[in-house]
């Protein structure tokens, strides 16, 4: 199996017997299991093979071409730190760091948009749909977890 | 992907069409990149307007707006198929990259660059803040004032006995002041040694007078606070539903149904709980405390200063426990609600819960979140209980110092019993109310919040029902002239559409779900208006038509048909109140409905239930149809009419539809192909566009896309025979 971009821009994947022209990774439970189960999928949106462990799966330069693609197709934040989330008028403020850098999004009825998936996993959506996930609250400085504590 | 160096200067002159601020980087961090395009070129800058790429637009093909989690990229592709991820934005920006993606494409096809950038407006302009809403009210700038005035305004019908209500209220506050005054002179009177009875009983008689006339003003006041409200309510609430009613449907596609409910009740609640009870109380108790103040000050200034210097203490301790109060009883609201959720889930599902035997399951679910409720009640109402307990030795700290100067000043003859007496009941009348002082401002911002949801209902562009426009007969020609629409508007569902179809003709429409035949229906209908082309009835742009004298000649069949809580008769005489009984037999009779109506045991007065929960699918759906002839519209949907029934009450209702459909151009959805071999003519529609036109042999014969539909399903239909055998 190769993986590569060609063009540049599109991911190509040849097996065996066939080749794909337009590979798109996607994780298919990226929340309840962070870094397994990715799915490759052809230009049609059809699974060519499901990786349990890709990291282990493929290649070292494989898994470089791969987690470049998914670096620019999943855009959620990671958050890292919480400078602050203040609740007015039924909206709530944020500003944060996440792993892509400093970013300011505002959310409301955080009862339906911070949505827990595991005791300390959190996954906020803004009004826009922009997803901030806080993969595990422990991590957090306390301060932050303060913060979102007294938020959500 | 051309960098800097390989790329083309571009003449500075040249127009930039359109410039977009990106917030994300080529890396996928958060960031700043700029989208220009023009005429010749479609260029990425970054910082400083670094160039960072550029494509020519003679090299390119075409343009998308390719969606990601989380957001969008746009990717252009070139004429030898390279495709180039240009630019990456977040989900906030995606609606606008998706309309240049378009201009790119028009660019690219040598079409004139048109393109709709309505930029909405995310951010305040006066403090910056992210708005809620885009577009808006900024709950911090709103005009307070404004909104007040608006509120007041509800007001103006009944002034008389607003101006009532402010008069009572004033007077019982102020004659209220009086027993203890009364009071402390009998007091006094007994220490200076008159012990005169008949003054005791003249002293006692004027305070019965005052309590009588408190009383009494306290019943004006109570029956007119209870009369405004229940008025003024009821005018929030039609005003706000009469706006509800004619919204743009695209609206009751972004809320949900129980968010526009609660503006019409809650909202509408809090406003004139606020205006009838909120205000008055405000004033009053201000009133109050003024009057206490200048009462105290007179008897005697420095006790005054001491007994009322808690006060300040009392005002900050009590908003600065407000908050994190409120906020534990908001998570208590909010925990109480996933109660209620979770009990309605799984008694709504008992049959599923039964069948997989989960009952341990959701025993548990019910029991962590039971106890989360306990947890949270526990602790908000602890907390509270030990707030209020300080507020409690606040204000007793109050009487604790009136009793330590005050009776210090008694014992060295500086302030008599009687005095001491007053100031001692004053004392707790302007504490009182003191303690809930901190609400207010929840209060009032609660309230105005919910005007401004009010107020943003009202102001909110209607349809264009008031616009008069021509009223006419339809015959019923319906042409579609190069129509493209989308519910967001950067991501069309039809593109490009055209067709004419003749009056009384039958059309069918043909494809996959999501090809845009709903969205086709709901042009029709006018639900939505096409982005771009006309949509022609009889010839005429039907924008200049009246919108309700239009939609009155169109008559809908759903798939699941609405029923409105009421009688048989009156669901099928809905849309023409004033057909005769008779008129609305014939229409149950070419139904096919006259036959299972008679045999209920009230017929036609049959109640239906609620959303018509009382009758089967096939006869609600027969209804419906009984409904729709007797409407006798010109143009006729049937939206999957007969698909959620078995085949037996299919026959019926094909039967029905055949009466319903003579003389009239109608549109049918049908999932089941075979269902539209009546129709003149198939529209097949592929992604939003037409892929094929023409009768059902014509479509047979052309071996399309059609044809490949129809082995599809019978294809199916066979393996379901099998099945059903096996």
């Amino acid at each position: 199996m190769e993986i590569f971009y060609m063009p540049e821009g599109r991911l190509r994947l040849t097996t065996d017997d066939r080749s794909y022209l337009s590979v798109k990774p996607a994780w298919a439970a990226p929340l309840t299991y962070p870094g397994r189960y990715l799915s490759l999928v052809d230009g049609k949106g059809k699974q060519i093979m499901m990786l349990t462990e890709p990291q282990k799966e493929l290649t070292a330069e494989q898994w470089a071409l791969v987690s470049n693609e998914l670096t620019h197709r999943y855009l959620n934040g990671k958050v890292t730190k919480i400078h602050e989330a203040k609740e007015e008028f039924g909206a709530t403020y944020w500003s944060v760091e996440t792993d892509r850098g400093h970013k300011e999004f505002v959310t409301q009825s955080l009862q339906e948009n911070a949505q827990w998936l595991g005791p300390r996993q959190l996954l906020i959506i803004d009004v826009d749909g922009n997803r901030f996930e806080v993969p595990d609250i422990d991590l957090l400085d306390p301060a932050s977890r303060k913060l979102l504590d007294r938020a959500v | 992907m051309q960098l800097n160096d390989t790329a083309i200067a571009i003449p500075v002159s040249e127009e930039v069409l359109v410039s977009l601020e990106a917030d994300l980087t080529e890396d996928a961090q958060f960031g700043s990149r700029t989208l220009e395009v023009t005429a010749s070129h479609v260029t990425v800058r970054g910082p400083g307007g670094i160039m960072l790429a550029q494509v020519p637009v003679a090299e390119a093909r075409s343009a998308r707006n390719e969606p990601l989690v989380s957001g969008g990229r746009l990717v252009v592709q070139t004429k030898t198929g390279e495709e180039i991820p240009l630019v990456t934005y977040s989900m906030t920006k995606a609606h606008l990259f998706s309309e240049a993606a378009r201009g790119i494409e028009q660019l690219c096809e040598g079409k004139p660059f048109d393109i709709n950038l309505k930029e909405e407006k995310t951010r305040c302009d006066k403090c910056g803040r992210l708005l809620p809403e885009k577009d808006g009210v900024c709950p911090n700038c709103v005009k307070r004032g404004q909104t007040m005035l608006r509120i007041l305004s509800f007001m103006k019908p009944y002034w008389q006995r607003g101006l009532l209500l402010g008069v009572t209220a004033t007077a019982s506050t102020l004659i209220n002041l009086a027993p203890p005054k009364i009071q402390g002179l009998i007091l006094d009177n007994f220490t200076s040694g008159i012990k005169s009875v008949p003054t005791l009983f003249q002293w006692v008689g004027l305070w019965a007078l005052t309590v009588l006339a408190a009383s009494l003003l306290q019943i004006v006041n109570g029956r007119t606070t209870t009369w405004l409200g229940c008025y003024i309510s009821s005018d929030l609430r039609t005003a706000v539903y009469r706006a509800v009613e004619f919204l743009k449907l695209a609206y009751f596609d972004k809320k949900p149904v129980g968010a526009i409910a609660s503006r019409v009740t809650q909202d509408t609640e809090r406003v004139w709980f606020f205006l009838v009870d909120g205000l008055p109380w405000m004033g009053l108790n201000f009133l109050l405390l003024v009057a206490v103040a200048v009462q105290l000050f007179m008897i005697n200034w420095t006790l005054a200063l001491a007994i009322l210097s808690p006060i300040p203490v009392v005002a900050i301790l009590s908003s600065s426990m407000w908050k994190p109060v409120s906020n534990l009883f908001h998570k208590v609201s909010q925990k109480m609600a996933r109660v209620h959720m979770h009990l309605n889930e799984s008694l709504t599902g008992i049959r599923v819960v039964k069948a997989f035997a989960k009952e341990d399951h959701e025993y548990e679910r019910f029991l962590t979140r039971s106890n989360e409720l306990r947890d949270a009640a526990a602790r908000a109402d602890m907390t509270w209980n030990t707030a209020f307990g300080a507020m409690t030795f606040c204000v007793a700290l109050g009487t604790v110092v009136h009793w330590a100067y005050g009776g210090y000043l008694m014992f060295t003859g500086k302030l008599t019993l009687g005095q001491f007496y007053v100031v001692n009941a004053y004392l707790a009348m302007a504490y009182g109310p003191l303690q809930w002082f901190a609400m207010l401002n929840n209060w009032f911002t609660r309230a105005m919040a919910g005007a401004e949801r009010i107020f943003e209902i009202i102001d909110m562009t209607p349809e264009p029902v008031d616009m008069q426009g021509k009223k006419a007969r339809i015959e019923g020609e319906v042409e579609f002239d190069g129509v493209r629409f989308g519910y967001d508007k950067s991501n069309p569902v039809i593109n490009g559409v055209s067709f004419k179809v003749a009056p009384g003709e039958m059309i069918g429409l043909v494809g996959h779900s999501g090809a845009g035949k709903s969205t086709t229906i709901n042009l029709i209908s006018r639900f939505y208006e096409p982005d771009a082309g006309v949509i022609r009835i009889d010839g005429t742009d039907y924008r200049e038509l009246d919108l309700r004298d239009y939609r009155s000649q169109i008559g809908i069949v759903l798939q699941e048909p609405f029923l409105f809580h009421g009688t048989i008769l009156e669901n099928i005489t809905y849309g023409n109140p004033e057909a005769s009984f008779e008129e609305a037999v014939a229409a149950a009779v070419a139904a096919n409905a006259h036959d299972f109506i008679l045999s209920k045991p009230d017929g036609y007065d049959t109640l239906v239930g609620e959303r018509g929960s009382k009758l089967s699918g096939g006869e609600k759906q027969r209804i419906s149809i009984a409904r729709a002839i007797l409407h006798d519209p010109r143009i006729l949907i049937l939206d999957e009419a007969t698909s959620s029934v078995d085949v037996e009450t299919e026959k019926q209702i094909q039967a029905a539809i055949a009466h319903l459909i003579k003389g009239r151009t109608t549109f049918a959805i049908a999932h089941r192909l075979s269902t539209l071999r009546n129709a003149n003519r198939l529209i097949v529609l592929e992604k939003g566009k037409i892929a094929e036109i023409g009768t059902h042999e014509e479509l047979m014969e052309k071996r399309g896309t059609f044809y490949n539909l129809v082995q599809t399903q019978s294809e199916i239909n066979e393996i379901i025979g099998v099945g059903a055998v096996g």
